[in-house]
């Protein structure tokens, strides 16, 4: 498959650089047009003659049915390389579309995690969808549209050179004066079009906001005053609409009475010529329909480049997506496999050379150790663990996973050793068994995949689906709870079978039932992994091996359960505010 | 089945003449805009066709036989005749682009105002983006049927026709021979547009996928990346865009055959002309001007051929638009009010739910012979789980829904005899995800009821306690909320909420507490905001905060639309059943959240 990398970032360069591989396809598409143009041509030049030698002359020494045999033949030749062009320019469109879509796709699930935190998602789409699709028409209709009128202005404005050099002249005097109008009222036309544009997004908003808020809207009884709001919007669109017709509504006609003029006075010519006896009968009809196809188009030229001033824009914003580096996802040694031991030493971060949200973190811990983090949102517990799977780099430190470096390991190697359940697991729209085996390399079995989704408690869930393991997640099928996405997501993770895992271990929109489900697949899950728990309960915390307090980026406790309670701060505190909960619990219900 | 109904390509592309006369209804009000492009579109057609001819007796009695005069005069009426066109393309242009816009502003204003009266149940099974498609793309291709899509049918035939006409002015016996041609070539483009317009509903349906799994790729890149999912997503990626290629890639192919075999058999045509032509001219019945018009015609006559196939297209799609615009404005409100309903001037009394069964699907009931009591003034806080009820209810009150067997009873009169109007006005309404609309935070207030002045605004803010962190704002009341309330938090825009139904100075309060964490402060402040809110109306809450429940008159538990536990707060602890259980639940949650340990 065709992926682009190292892509020029100025548009003009890139534009050329996108035809790498089509340039032959591409411009013998465009030489095919020119041919096809000459032979609209010379169905005019065989007119000539049968004009002049044959009708006008009375010397019917070629039989008549030859000249039609001729013009069917060009007009054979004209069509057959029209067909050619429009399938030539046609094929490296869709050519370069596919390679840009395939590009951005990949491009984008290897962006860092820096570049996703601060792009919108809407964004990214927009430039996916929209402005390839520029990009495409660029190739397909816009240089094809422009080189198409050239070609015809080129080769009958020679033709007519051909038939006489005067008339040539005097055909083209209006010539600057349609283009340089074309171009400047296209400007101004494609300037009422975007704010006709916005004014659309803004309508769209509108209703959008009205729709959204609908509860509200009923609420107060605000029909009346939302319909006012609209018309204010509505009519706005309306007016801008109309500014927008009426460019176009000025132009068309003022641009066909130059056209015009130029085309009365390049017949005025011609005809004194004939009757001069300085130009043939023949030449004169040929000239008619030359002098139509050199100047009607060029109305349109205006057009052709405000619109090819778009792909430029499009180009930009492409190329804003693809010129940002990927993650090196595959350099680095793979070991056998992954024990689990990891030592964090002297660790720094710092989210894009902001204030550090991690400071001198060391940590070590043994295969099969659970470790539960505690502490505040932004304490630096997500920080933490998001450093294993190298979703982002440290800034100081070393962080060293079965004695070697996290460095030696290619991301690749370590995101298929570590597992990660998520408090708000991403689910994709396709079956629940293919969420359930989304991350597994190896073949699997039925029976595996209902042993992990028993052991992650999901099981019995799944079988009174509708269609059971085969049932579509989301929009086209089932709408999951938390709880269930959750096990799913576990499933997935057990069937991974990681050696490291993370957990996030929120359980905070399900009832207690589920809850307890949540907590027992949690339990099989972590068996013999070595595991780092984002704790929101105690009794994740009484179990672990290690429990770490943080604090603004600091570990300011670490220990046992057992130990910490006895050792006075901040666990102490939480711990015995925790008790207390309970007892202010006990007298709230004894007294109410 | 639900998901089908808005797919695209379901509805009836067929031309039926019932919806084709109802988009014509929508030009009627604007009928001189209509006759006038259609005039001047018609009058364009034909002075160009005229234009040829004039050229041809130019040639044939002027130029030919050396008249200089009679030369001048043809080519004034040459520069007359396109001075005309001008005219009359301006014309076209303004009548036609006058009339779309003025359609698509019309129905805009019709759809909308038809949203606003349409019933929640719409809103439950329709989406958003739906309706949007409907007042955006689809008015706007049906304003294009009968503007532009109208216009190129005109201009096709007037061209024609008057092609025809002038040939056969000219020489009879050769425009038979184009006569012949036209419908082979009119038959063959339908063929050819049947092919087209189906490769590009395939390459619109890949498309939506592409985009699908764009914004899959993009929202689900951590696990993705978890997963080391990236070369295998790629490939199935890949696929899409394969489809994609080998789908456009046919269709420009039809495309690109399509033109040369019009252009092809115009050829042969215009060859046929040359060869009788001659013939003729040997007879003396035919004239190389009218060589020169026969080209012109059949070359322009080419043209509309082509266009025929895409304006064709276009039109389908733009019928199908239509029946999808028309099938909403068709559609019925559920609550609609009646001739004899009432004003009713306040609903303060007792409200009274009897035996009242309420669902959402046919055959999945949420209330079953629901019965409850409320006294006026009385604060009611609804607990249980999710799905359990007490929302329906809730809505009920306000009625969003009406209950579909049994009734409300409102000071002892049946809600559905009063007007929505006068009812719902009576409303304080407070969402459990707050919905500020865009604008200043003043007006958000404001919205409660129209008429404040800014110091009664300002004063139901302090009652609200949103005072306080307004007054800290850059811009204080005229701070801009930004789109959907983006720039607050939830606790603000909860604050905002609830000074915006005090305003309104409801009778019955009916709120939903937010379930997402606000801090501690803020939920303070939201929670003496309640309190008056609450004073003195009759209440109806979803509630989750512990303080909340404790204050009320009344806690219902509900599940499975049953009231499983009521009374008060105290009352219900002894029962140690449900109650019991949800609230010691909740009170370690809530007590735990303020450690700021677990969050």
């Amino acid at each position: 498959m065709n992926t682009l990398s190292k892509i020029p970032s100025a548009s003009g360069k890139g534009l050329w650089f996108l035809l790498k591989g089509y340039k032959i396809r591409f411009f013998s598409a465009l030489f095919f047009q020119a041919v096809a143009v000459a032979a609209g041509t010379a169905g005019y030049f065989v007119l000539r003659f049968y004009i002049d030698d044959i009708i006008n002359t009375g010397d019917w020494r070629f039989p008549l049915i030859y000249f039609s045999l001729f013009y069917i033949a060009f007009a054979l030749i004209r069509g057959l390389f029209s067909f050619l062009t429009a399938r030539g320019t046609g094929a490296t469109a869709e050519g370069i579309a596919r390679d840009l879509r395939n590009s951005i796709f990949d491009h984008t699930q290897k962006l860092s995690f820096s570049y996703h935190d601060k792009t919108r998602t809407g964004e990214l789409i927009q430039k996916s969808t929209s402005d390839v699709d520029t990009l495409r028409k660029f190739y397909s209709e816009m240089v094809a549209g422009l080189s198409r009128i050239l070609f015809m202005f080129i080769i009958n404005l020679t033709s007519i050179f051909y038939l006489n050099t005067k008339l040539a002249l005097f055909s083209i005097i209006a010539i600057p004066f349609i283009a340089v109008m074309s171009t400047m009222f296209f400007k101004k036309i494609h300037n009422a079009y975007e704010s006709y544009q916005d004014q659309d997004g803004k309508v769209s908003a509108a209703v959008q906001e009205n729709l959204t808020g609908v509860r509200v809207v009923r609420a107060f009884a605000r029909q009346e005053f939302e319909k006012e709001k609209f018309e204010v919007e509505n009519r706005e669109k309306f007016v801008r609409g109309k500014r927008f017709l009426m460019n176009h509504a000025l132009y068309w006609p003022t641009s066909h009475i130059i056209c015009a003029a130029q085309v009365i006075f390049g017949i005025t010519m011609g005809a004194l010529m004939v009757i001069d006896s300085t130009l043939s009968i023949g030449d004169f009809v040929a000239y008619i329909g030359f002098l139509n196809t050199i100047i009607w188009p060029i109305q349109q030229m205006g057009r052709m480049i405000a619109q090819l001033s778009t792909s430029w824009v499009s180009y930009s914003r492409v190329a804003s997506i693809l010129l940002n580096d990927q993650e090196d996802l595959t350099s680095g040694n793979d070991v056998k496999e992954l024990i689990g031991d990891v030592q964090f030493k002297n660790i720094s971060f710092s989210y894009d050379n902001s204030a550090a949200v991690l400071k001198n973190i060391n940590l070590s811990c043994k295969p099969g150790e659970s470790i539960a983090l505690l502490g505040e949102t932004g304490s630096g517990k997500t920080s933490l663990v998001n450093l294993l799977p190298g979703f982002y780099s440290k800034d100081e430190g070393e962080l060293i996973i079965d004695g070697i470096p996290i460095e030696g390991y290619s991301r690749h190697f370590l995101r298929s050793n570590i597992g990660i359940v998520e408090q708000e697991p991403f689910l994709f729209s396709t079956t629940i068994k293919e969420n359930i085996t989304y991350g597994v390399k190896r073949d699997v079995t039925d029976e595996d995949i209902f042993k992990a989704a028993k052991a992650a408690s999901i099981h019995d869930s799944i079988k009174n689906f509708p269609e059971g393991y085969e049932t579509m997640v989301g929009e086209k099928g089932v709408t999951l709870s938390g709880g269930q996405k959750q096990r799913i997501a576990i499933a997935r993770t057990i069937l991974k079978d990681p050696k490291i895992l993370i957990l996030d271990d929120s359980t905070s929109a399900v009832d207690a039932e589920t809850e307890d489900q949540i907590r027992a697949a949690l339990n099989n899950l972590m068996v013999g992994r070595t595991t780092f728990l984002i704790a929101h309960r105690i009794q994740s915390l009484i179990k672990a091996d290690q429990i770490l307090v943080f604090k603004e980026g600091e570990i300011i406790q670490r220990g046992k359960h057992k130990d910490l309670i006895e050792e006075p701060g901040f666990y102490k505190h939480v711990f015995e505010l925790q008790n207390k909960i309970e007892a202010e619990l006990e007298e709230e219900l004894l007294h109410g | 089945m639900a998901e089908t109904h808005f797919k695209e390509e379901e509805f009836n592309n067929k031309l039926s003449t019932k919806t084709a006369l109802r988009i014509f209804e929508q030009a009627k009000p604007h009928w001189i805009l209509l006759i006038g492009f259609i005039l001047c579109i018609m009058a364009t057609a034909f002075l160009e066709a005229f234009g040829t001819y004039v050229v041809k007796l130019a040639i044939d009695e002027a130029i030919i036989p050396a008249n200089k005069e009679l030369l001048f005069k043809y080519l004034f009426t040459f520069g007359i005749m396109h001075f005309i066109l001008a005219l009359v393309v301006f014309g076209f242009i303004y009548c036609a682009g006058r009339l779309g816009e003025q359609i698509q502003y019309d129905l805009r204003k019709k759809l909308f105002s038809h949203l606003q009266n349409l019933s929640f149940s719409y809103f439950d099974k329709t989406p958003i983006g739906w309706i949007i498609s409907r007042l955006t793309s689809d008015i706007q291709r049906v304003s294009d049927l009968v503007t532009w899509n109208l216009l190129d049918l005109v201009w096709a035939i007037t061209n024609i026709t008057s092609a025809m006409i002038f040939m056969f002015i000219i020489n009879w016996k050769l425009a038979i021979i184009v006569a012949v041609a036209m419908p082979v070539l009119i038959f063959i483009a339908l063929r050819f547009q049947k092919y087209i317009i189906g490769e590009y509903r395939k390459v619109r349906s890949i498309n939506s996928k592409i985009t699908g799994a764009y914004n899959e790729n993009i929202t689900g890149v951590k696990i993705i990346k978890a997963l080391v999912r990236e070369k295998k997503n790629l490939s199935l990626f890949g696929e899409l865009t394969d489809d994609m290629y080998k789908a456009s890639y046919k269709a420009i192919w039809l495309s690109a055959i399509f033109l040369p075999i019009v252009q092809l058999i115009t050829a042969v045509a215009f060859g046929a002309v040359l060869w009788f032509g001659g013939f003729q001219f040997k007879l003396g019945l035919f004239t190389i001007g009218g060589i020169q018009a026969f080209i012109s015609y059949i070359t322009f006559m080419m043209w509309p051929v082509q266009d025929l196939a895409r304006v064709y297209g276009e039109m389908q799609q733009a019928v199908a638009s239509a029946e999808r615009v028309f099938s909403l404005m068709d559609t019925k409100p559920d609550i609609q009010d009646r001739q004899d309903s009432i004003e009713v001037d306040s609903v303060k009394g007792k409200i009274e739910f009897r035996n009242v069964d309420f669902y959402y699907e046919e055959n999945n009931p949420v209330l079953n012979n629901f019965s409850l009591t409320v006294k006026p003034g009385e604060t009611i806080a609804l607990v249980g789980p999710t799905g359990g009820g007490k929302s329906t209810i809730a809505n009920l009150v306000c009625r969003f829904y009406e209950p579909k067997k049994g009734q409300i009873l409102m000071g002892h009169r049946d809600y559905t005899g009063f007007t929505q109007q006068s009812l719902q006005s009576k409303l304080g309404v407070v969402l459990q995800t707050p919905h500020l609309f865009s604008g200043t935070i003043m007006d958000n207030i404001r919205y409660g009821r129209l008429d404040a002045t800014d110091d009664e605004i300002i004063e139901a803010s302090k009652m609200a306690h949103s005072h306080d962190f307004i007054k800290e704002l850059e811009n204080q009341y005229r701070e801009d909320v930004g789109e959907e309330g983006t720039l607050l938090s939830v606790g603000q825009k909860q604050l905002i909420s609830l000074a915006r139904a005090i305003l309104a100075r409801p009778e019955i309060i009916i709120m939903d507490e937010a379930t997402s964490s606000i801090d501690t402060l803020t939920e303070e402040m939201i929670q003496k905001g309640m309190e008056t809110l609450l004073k003195g109306s009759t209440g109806f809450v979803i509630a989750h905060r512990l303080s909340t429940i404790r204050n009320a008159d009344r806690i219902l538990v509900i599940e499975q639309g049953v009231i499983k536990e009521m009374g008060s707060h105290r009352e219900l602890l002894k029962e140690k059943g449900h109650y019991y259980d949800l609230y010691t639940r909740q009170f370690r949650k809530e007590r735990q959240r303020d450690l700021h340990v677990f969050t």
